[in-house]
């Protein structure tokens, strides 16, 4: 087989991290070649050169043997790279058709010929043996058939070499099945896939090949996947055995802090119900999409809850804002988007850590003295070990893993007696996903109500102490967690899948 | 139920019931003059209107509408009085003043990466500052009769300028709905890094969004010469408010993405006929002001309502 694409001793840096470090890849034409690695590890950013968003600080890249630098993702295209990005990609008001042919509209004059673009799509749709409404908006779609139409849109353009990173995040294992066997059909007709995805038994379903990295470097150059196994490949990808985390004795107190009863929302939930005690890690677990975020925005007041009873301590509650539910029940809430929801990147670590508690610190006319914040802040970013030169460098320019504390020290430093934690790890290094581990259980040691979300499933069965599962804004079953990582995953899945068949 | 959904039917509802209540009680209303006079209004606004809207659409504003319009008149209003050149000469030299202005706006947003709201306010002084540096602050009196003829014309209630602003809004329509750019326009506006992973050339599109506005508003400069009959220094300054105000009532998105034709005209439409209502029963000008900017909060509330974001 011939090298479709070769990269040779590629690195990047943004601004206080250093994405990739000499990394290479070897792609042969008619292979299907895994990108492995834990989220943050580099995967995307070297994605990213590949389809020309970014281009690399050194080394090169090679497409059928002759060098190419890709100054944007239009010149990739035209060399006959296709991709599906991990980000939605599409634009939300168009129709489902119109976003399958967007940049190559049929039609003469400059005008669209619309019937031409339904045909399009639905010839693009055909294979996938989707068959949605060409006209309906995006935006109408579930997650899963945004997904869908995005897997549509890249094998539409006929590619030489397709690139997918995380495709199947939020499809079902039927969706999945019927894209594998594309898949495979392409493969056979000499196409170059590139597969990125966190599921390894899709991996080994799948691949002919891997490539490994690990905090932007290689962990292992391109080579056949067969000879090796599971294990080979997660040692590889965290740099040591697979290990259980270190579990505080914790003690979980009788009566809820936390009760939903059949709570439904203004987003689309409906009777939901669940507990957590004080000292508890309750998680909840779903595919992209189940409505997990959003549940926890309508429990802090974001979003209406419109039936149901929320209860905090036992007693009724109706919390209507995030001032609320921080001022009066002390919930708190760490972000999945800590970029835009989670830090405020151009301020200071010590103000982004003291904006909980400015209300306490404040004196009269609401003058609020630097000293006080500084002590405020201090033992919050000592005892999360922060990387950072001083408390007053913006966290713009901080890693990603220290980001993630920054965004997790505002809450311990607002000393809440509820924490939602949604997603902590992602796209954060290993060592302070582990320690982020023994922080979540520390917290819940010293009596916090944890409620963690995550779509990472042994971070969910190494951490919670029950697991409920959600689907389509709902909840489909409620575990207790044995800590058998194989025995839980399947329960898991079952849950969901279930739900799909019904 | 689908009909309350649209950005349109609301406004026409709205615009009718005006009407409506201002023909039953005021009898000059339906009068011939009456009507020539709003559709001259009108005829002016949806221009300025539409030259605001394509930026919308692109999620960004340009705030140098008034002040391309005013240049693009007293280059059109000098050059045939001082240069004594032929009308359509001096059209060609408008236009292509609108075209400059907006490939600068364009060009200067895209490559420095700028919001277009500090890149249009700059543009909006230099223009301005052209303007008055050519005029002194003093009118060009000196238009062809032709043009001050055009200017006043009119086939019963139907005003000749309405014939520019009517093909150049047909044209905009089409543009909007199935014209491959103007669909990227839209696509730009709607998930500018979804339009440039897809292959989409972003530079291009804004500065052709830019293009088109600069040169809209440049018409609109030279209709306004004929209208008022001089190349008057001060055209284009009172546009800024009424230039966000319709697209925004006709359920433009601000973020970008989502605009409408049809909700833009309907827009200028109510504009025209409160400014006109107002005048009939003799109200103070102050009220227009005040009334317009309730409007916009109340369209905007409205679209929040039925288009949760």
């Amino acid at each position: 087989m011939t090298d479709k694409l070769v990269i040779t001793g590629a690195s990047k840096a943004f601004p206080g991290v250093k994405a990739l470090d000499d990394v290479g890849l070897t792609l042969k034409a008619g292979s299907i070649h895994a990108l492995l690695g834990e989220n943050g590890a580099g995967k995307s950013t070297l994605i990213k050169i590949i389809t020309g968003v970014h281009r690399p600080d050194a080394g090169t890249v090679t497409l059928d043997g002759a060098p190419v630098v890709f100054h944007n993702p239009r010149e990739a295209i035209a060399a006959g790279i296709a991709a599906v990005h991990q980000e939605r990609n599409l634009i939300p008001r168009f129709s489902v058709a119109e976003n399958i042919v967007l940049e190559r509209l049929p039609g003469q004059g400059g005008l669209v010929d619309y019937r031409a673009v339904r045909a399009d799509a639905k010839r693009a749709m055909a294979p996938l043996g989707l068959s949605l409404d060409p006209d309906t908006p995006v935006r109408n779609l579930s997650v899963a058939h945004m997904q869908l139409v995005e897997i549509a849109k890249a094998l539409s353009l006929d590619a030489r070499l397709l690139v997918l990173d995380e495709p199947t995040a939020s499809i079902t294992p039927h969706e999945t099945d019927t894209l594998f066997t594309l898949l495979r059909g392409l493969r056979d007709k000499g196409v170059a896939i590139l597969f990125v995805s966190h599921k390894l038994d899709e991996v080994f379903a799948l691949c002919d090949t891997v490539t490994v990295l690990r905090d932007g470097k290689n962990a292992c150059p391109s080579r056949p996947l067969d000879a090796l196994s599971y294990g080979d490949v997660v040692r590889l990808m965290i740099g040591r055995d697979a290990q259980a985390v270190r579990r505080t004795e914790r003690t979980i107190s009788g009566s809820p802090v936390l009760a939903l009863k059949g709570v439904s929302t203004a987003l689309g939930h409906r009777n939901i119900s669940f507990s957590v005690r004080a000292g508890e890690i309750l998680g909840l677990y779903g595919l992209v999409g189940a409505g997990r975020t959003e549940l926890a925005k309508s429990i802090l007041g974001v979003a209406r809850v419109t039936a149901g009873g929320v209860e905090v301590d036992g007693k009724a509650v109706n919390i209507m804002s995030v001032v609320e539910a921080l001022g009066t029940h002390r919930i708190g809430y760490v972000s999945e988007d800590r970029k835009h929801e989670g830090l405020v990147l151009m301020h200071s670590v010590r103000r982004n850590v003291a904006v909980t508690v400015w209300r306490r610190l404040a004196r009269a006319l609401g003058w609020l003295p630097d000293a006080a914040e500084r002590d405020t802040v201090m033992p919050f970013i000592e005892r999360l070990k922060v990387r950072t030169p001083s408390l007053a460098q913006p966290v713009s320019l901080l890693s990603g893993g220290n980001q993630q504390k920054v965004s997790v020290a505002k809450w311990l430093a607002a000393e809440v007696r509820i924490l939602i934690i949604d997603e902590p790890t992602v796209g954060i290094d290993i060592q302070t996903k582990a320690y982020l581990h023994e922080l979540i259980h520390e917290l819940a040691a010293a009596g916090t109500a944890v409620i963690l979300i995550s779509s990472d499933m042994p971070e969910m069965i190494a951490l919670a102490d029950k697991i409920v599962v959600m689907a389509e804004f709902e909840v489909v079953g409620e575990l207790p967690n044995t800590h058998d990582a194989a025995g839980m995953g399947e329960a898991i899945m079952a849950c969901i899948h279930k739900v799909e068949a019904a | 139920m689908d009909l309350l959904r649209t950005d349109w039917f609301g406004l026409l509802v709205a615009f009718l019931a005006g009407a409506t209540a201002l023909a039953l009680t005021q009898p000059t209303f339906l009068s011939t003059f009456n009507i020539y006079v709003m559709l001259t209004a009108f005829s002016l606004s949806v221009l300025v209107a539409l030259s605001q809207m394509v930026i919308l659409a692109i999620g960004q504003l340009n705030l140098s509408v008034g002040a391309i319009g005013g240049l693009a008149a007293i280059a059109f209003a000098g050059t045939m009085e001082v240069w004594g050149l032929p009308i359509p000469l001096a059209m060609l030299i408008g236009v292509l003043i609108g075209i400059g202005c907006g490939a600068l706006n364009g060009a200067v947003t895209h490559l420095t990466g700028l919001n277009a709201f500090v890149v249009t306010l700059a543009t909006l002084s230099i223009f301005k500052g052209i303007t008055i540096g050519i005029t002194e602050a003093q009118p060009f009196y000196g238009i062809p009769d032709a043009v001050k003829a055009f200017g006043n014309a009119r086939i019963g209630f139907f005003p000749y300028l309405l014939f520019v602003s009517g093909a150049l809004l047909l044209g905009m329509l089409v543009f909007m709905r199935r014209a491959k750019l103007g669909r990227q326009l839209l696509a730009v506006g709607g998930n500018r890094s979804a339009a440039e992973l897809s292959g989409i050339h972003i530079g291009k599109v804004v500065i052709a969004a830019h293009i088109i506005s600069g040169t809209l508003a440049a018409v609109a400069g030279m209709l306004a010469v004929a209208r008022l009959q001089l190349g008057q220094p001060t055209i284009g300054d009172d546009w800024l408010i009424e230039s966000f105000a319709a697209p925004v009532i006709g359920g433009a998105v601000l973020a970008g993405g989502h605009v409408s034709v049809v909700g833009t005209v309907l827009g200028v439409a109510i504009i025209t006929l409160i400014n006109n209502a107002l005048v009939l029963l003799n109200v103070d000008p102050f009220a227009v002001q005040l009334l317009l900017g309730a409007l916009i909060l109340a369209a905007v509330a409205l679209s929040r309502f039925r288009d949760p974001p």
